[in-house]
């Protein structure tokens, strides 16, 4: 897993947020990088969401998840 | 002759409606940035994208959407009555520029388009402006428009969450365990878009509706990994699947046709296999909420008027507001006979989801909020001229129908709201008689200043 795509994780697992949270969070990395780590936290299949609609890493799927790409 | 999506852009540069931005714009301010713009946007730039542009906002306005249909402002319903009264076959073509440049296998990546982040609590990038192909093996083809989130460079969610044939189709696909192959067609003209947004019956080709708009047949190119076809002049088109895994997969939020932010959704996954586009692609971001309520209004006005006729009643005029975004609210004047001004009220309110209506005579200039207003105060007594019905059909999305508290599938109902504002059987019209100035024709401002 890139190291973006291990912040977001972080991030996801620190609170849950919105996209755009991540997005802002991340403001300085060009826009096609941060898809493409994106890409990486869906594809770890750990995404859930909450009420509000923001993302959430759902334990310990996300665990095992990172730990099998890491 | 047919118009493209770049025609349609230069009939606005050409009106003085449409704002070149020639600065390099990252894709996350693109939406940001055309809604600060009184004119639709075309960026001539894109951090990280050097062989892209893009345009946004193209039909956001109602001027905007007459220009781009080659008519007036009040006649667009009637504009589009005649495209689908005399549908024009389209015409399978060998070559178009939409497969100029094609990107298969490994080398399919959807981060290599500019997506743009529209709003704070999207669920994530968008494509807003699609017309969706997909074929059934009993019902033929079907052209829609469904907004697709990015998931992965491989992947989009896709909302197939409200009635549809698409969503028929898809369901039938499930139901024999396998994939519905789809293609998305991105950059049309606005003629295509409003076929797609049309819900024409189930055997109407919405490509034959979009060549009876243009007045000359859509030509067509065969996708390159599916068994589909896509306009050759589309700007870009994915190819791929609907994956056959039903309604499991998050999507949304996403800044609604309705002004207000959506919920999550659960939707089917589309798996990307192709992407074409032409050699120097303008994407083609349909700005949330203003375009879609404006594609929205020639269809939901020329099915007011065609209520109207079947109910025996002359209609002059009729608007779908953007206030009501084009979808909930119809105003109509009338050449009115006595009782003409209820039967048109409930004419109105048996159009799609309408819940407003209201209705004047012809001497109402219904386009005018001042004259409406005018008409609403004097020509109305509340205990005679508002009808209320209850328990019509709602949608989830408009809040006041608390769709959160039914269960599971539960599907809501709404009250629906007529006013006559015609004037009243047994008040003489000599009663609304306006006022007129002394001389106003005899004199001239200009000549004492």
């Amino acid at each position: 897993m890139s190291p973006l795509a291990e912040r977001l994780v972080a991030d996801l697992r620190a609170r849950p947020r919105h996209f755009a949270e991540l997005v802002e969070a991340h403001a300085a990395v060009a826009w096609r990088d941060f898809l493409r780590a994106w890409g990486e936290v869906r594809g770890l299949e750990a995404l859930g969401r909450d009420e509000q609609g923001r993302y959430v890493i759902t334990a310990p799927a996300g665990e095992e998840a990172v730990q099998r790409r890491t | 002759m047919k118009q493209g999506f770049r025609d349609a852009l230069r009939v606005l540069e050409d009106a003085g409606e449409l704002r070149r931005i020639k600065k390099a714009v990252d894709p996350r301010h693109f939406s940001a940035l055309a809604a600060q713009a009184k004119e639709a946007t075309f960026f001539e730039a894109i951090e990280g994208y050097p062989s892209w542009r893009a345009a946004g906002a193209l039909v956001s306005t109602r001027k905007r959407l007459a220009l781009a249909m080659g008519c007036s402002e009040a006649d667009i319903a009637r504009r589009f009555e005649d495209g689908i009264r005399r549908p024009v076959d389209a015409r399978l073509v060998s070559d178009g520029p939409c497969q100029e440049v094609v990107w298969q296998g490994d080398a399919v990546d959807l981060t290599a388009i500019p997506l743009p982040l529209m709003h704070v609590k999207d669920g994530g990038p968008y494509i807003s402006a699609t017309m969706v192909v997909s074929k059934d093996p009993e019902y033929g083809r079907n052209v829609g428009s469904y907004r697709l989130m990015y998931r992965t460079p491989r992947d989009t969610g896709i909302d197939l969450v409200s009635s549809s044939d698409m969503r028929r189709y898809y369901q039938r696909a499930l139901d024999a365990g396998r994939p519905l192959e789809i293609a998305v067609a991105v950059g049309v003209h606005p003629y295509e878009m409003l076929a797609a947004s049309y819900k024409a019956p189930i055997d109407v080709d919405e490509y034959a509706i979009a060549g009876g708009l243009h007045g000359a047949p859509v030509d067509l190119v065969r996708c390159r990994t599916v068994d589909l076809e896509v306009p050759a002049d589309a700007e870009l088109v994915l190819e791929g699947e609907l994956l056959p895994i039903g309604w499991t997969a998050d999507e949304g939020p996403f800044g609604e046709f309705s002004h207000i932010t959506g919920d999550v959704k659960w939707n089917p996954i589309f798996r990307v296999k192709c992407i074409t586009h032409r050699r120097d692609p303008i994407f083609y971001m349909l700005q949330m909420p203003w375009e879609n309520d404006w594609l929205a209004a020639p269809v939901i006005e020329a099915a007011g008027l065609q209520a109207l006729r079947i109910a025996s009643v002359e209609p002059v005029a009729i608007r779908a507001p953007v206030g009501g975004c084009c979808y909930w609210t119809l105003i109509a004047s009338i050449r009115k006979r006595p009782g003409e001004g209820k039967n048109a009220l409930l004419a109105l309110l048996s159009v799609a989801e309408v819940k407003l209506a209201i209705v004047t005579d012809d001497d109402i200039n219904i386009y005018d909020p001042d004259e409406l207003d005018w008409a609403m105060t004097f020509r109305i007594q509340a205990d005679h001229d508002v009808l209320i019905i209850p328990g019509a059909r709602g949608k989830h999305i408009d809040p006041s129908v608390r769709a959160w508290s039914l269960g599971k599938g539960g599907l809501p109902t709404t009250a629906k709201l007529g006013i006559d504002a015609t004037i009243p059987e047994g008040v003489p019209r000599e009663q609304y008689e306006r006022l007129r100035y002394f001389a106003k024709d005899a004199v001239r401002l200009e000549d004492y200043l």
